[in-house]
């Protein structure tokens, strides 16, 4: 990668059941404080990358629906899809796109709008994503019945309970009620988790994300441009990525995502930085089980003590490594496509000091966006960074 | 609910997808006739489950069948109780990944088990079945004494 590029502006709706907009004027609310907030209009931006899995909404090609509505004309664009990660996936495009040189402002959006299909519907359109002749057809996987397969493995290997679970989903909304664009705004407890409706054993329903309308956007710029626009930059250092199998059969343990570990070497070694300077982190919460497996698989803890670092609060505000003050896929929301560029936007919060009363202190001035697509199929790992070099 | 306004389109879409199993035939006519078969390269001798033409590892298109052996070991699982809108009429059903010889992972429904009775590590058995509608699958199901 030849040029340094930076988060230059960054904008995010109001995440939950909204009912009250369409896709392209869901996206739009995100663009608009982008491109705002950058500084920039829409005539400046080389490149828009939409970050969707769609299905579960009218429009089969998002992205331009979505720039025809914003007033883009004639600008380059792709829908690009990673599952769960395709936000991440997303500002990687919009972001290899500056550093070669191609454009010096790209604007990156994710978006989803899942509530306009009935719920069951969802549940199956998710339930594909893997591999849909081995493990759908006849088995009728769902997305918390693949998660309940890495929590029973773990829970077995390393004695990580359901209590320990519970505590992910309790940290989740105790930061969620404090985001005003959280889907879920209100505190919840240990007993009100454990005893909520199971979806897929052991997972109960406060194990599980919800399903969600949001979207998000940011504007990446050059070092050139960036220094113009704006005297707070957010470096993008370093984008790590891997992918493992479609069949869930095929992977080597379910005590981890090998793609998340890969994704995270490769993002510490181009940001040349590890994990103990990384000041706050949003990592991928679809279920509790996934947050744990993060904080391992990130190099956060070691194997297995994932559930110690929940236990011991070390991953609040004041703790070892904050993870997902913004309320995590978990009391935020998680509509797939937007989570991805949801997290940059959180990361570049946090580093510009502009969190609030959910603001993690910045010491290195390091962040780091961990999110995955499926079950582990995909994984992108994004560390950003106060100072560009 | 919300009161919010809606267009609740006119237009309504069905998928149903005629997939190709010309290259994996042996796989599903085997079911039909109680065999479980799966695939070996004849260059490398690497075994894959799924079955596939192509050889995942050195790319080859020479291969074999063979029939795998029946006990496998429970690795993990889980009890779907909210399923997908395909399967609103099936009961909650047990899926789990079991390992078979040779290191060969699948992942089918684990029949006439009770949670409370089961546990990574134990043995189950890999069986082939025929849906009502003739669609062959397979399952994998308890030694008798559990």
């Amino acid at each position: 990668m030849s040029r340094n590029v930076a988060v230059v502006g960054i904008g995010h709706s109001r995440f939950g059941r909204r009912t009250d907009v369409n896709i392209a004027e869901l996206a739009f609310e995100s663009i608009k404080q982008a491109l705002e907030d950058a500084g920039i209009d829409r005539k400046d931006v080389g490149f828009v990358t939409v970050g969707s899995a769609g299905g579960w909404y009218e429009e089969a090609l998002p992205a331009v629906v979505i720039n025809e509505y914003s007033g883009f004309k004639s600008v380059g664009t792709m829908r690009v899809e990673a599952a769960c990660a395709s936000g991440s996936a997303a500002v990687k495009v919009a972001r290899d796109m500056i550093a070669s040189g191609e454009t010096d402002i790209a604007l990156a959006v994710g978006v989803e709008k899942m509530s306009e299909v009935d719920t069951l519907t969802s549940v199956e359109l998710i339930g594909r994503a893997g591999s849909y002749m081995w493990e759908f057809e006849n088995y009728g996987m769902t997305f918390p019945a693949y998660y309940a397969l890495y929590a029973v493995a773990h829970m077995n290997r390393f004695g990580t309970t359901t209590e320990d679970l519970a505590r992910v989903a309790v940290k989740a909304h105790k930061y969620g009620a404090m985001n005003p664009l959280a889907q879920f705004q209100r505190d919840i407890t240990v007993e009100k988790v454990l005893t909520s409706q199971v979806v897929a054993w052991p997972l109960k329903l406060y194990d599980s994300c919800p399903l969600t309308d949001g979207s998000a956007a940011v504007v990446l710029a050059s070092e050139e441009v960036a220094r113009k626009l704006t005297d707070t930059p957010i470096w993008i250092r370093g984008i790590g990525y891997s992918s493992d199998s479609a069949n869930l059969s095929k992977r080597d343990d379910y005590i981890g995502l090998r793609a998340s570990v890969e994704a995270a070497q490769r993002a510490y070694s181009s940001s040349k930085v590890g994990p103990e300077k990384i000041d706050v982190a949003t990592c991928h919460d679809c279920f509790t089980i996934a947050e744990i497996m993060a904080y391992e698989d990130l190099g956060f803890c070691r194997k297995g003590e994932g559930a110690t670092l929940i236990r011991e609060g070390q991953t609040e505000i004041g703790g070892k490594i904050p993870v997902n003050l913004d309320g995590g896929l978990k009391a935020k929301g998680h509509p797939i496509g937007a989570t991805g560029v949801s997290m940059i936007v959180e990361i570049t919060k946090q580093l510009r000091n502009e969190a609030g009363r959910r603001q993690a202190s910045i010491k290195n001035g390091f962040g780091l966006a961990h999110n995955v697509g499926g079950t582990g199929h995909y994984a992108y790992v994004t560390i950003l960074s106060r100072d560009a070099t | 609910m919300s009161s919010d306004p809606v267009l609740h389109s006119r237009r309504s879409l069905t998928l149903r997808f005629d997939i190709p199993i010309s290259h994996t035939r042996e796989f599903w006519d085997g079911l039909k006739e109680g065999k479980f078969l799966v695939t070996r390269c004849k260059k490398c001798g690497n075994i894959s489950f799924p079955p596939q033409s192509d050889c995942p590892r050195c790319m080859s298109n020479e291969h074999e069948w063979v029939e795998l052996k029946r006990e496998g070991k429970l690795l993990t699982y889980t009890l779907v109780q909210v399923t997908p809108a395909s399967f609103v009429d099936n009961d909650p059903y047990i899926v789990a990944i079991a390992e078979f010889q040779g290191g060969i992972k699948i992942l089918a429904w684990l029949e006439g088990a009770k949670l409370d009775k089961i546990g990574p590590g134990i043995q189950v058995r890999l069986e082939t079945r025929v849906s009502k509608e003739g669609n062959p699958y397979y399952v994998f199901t308890l030694p008798q004494s559990l």
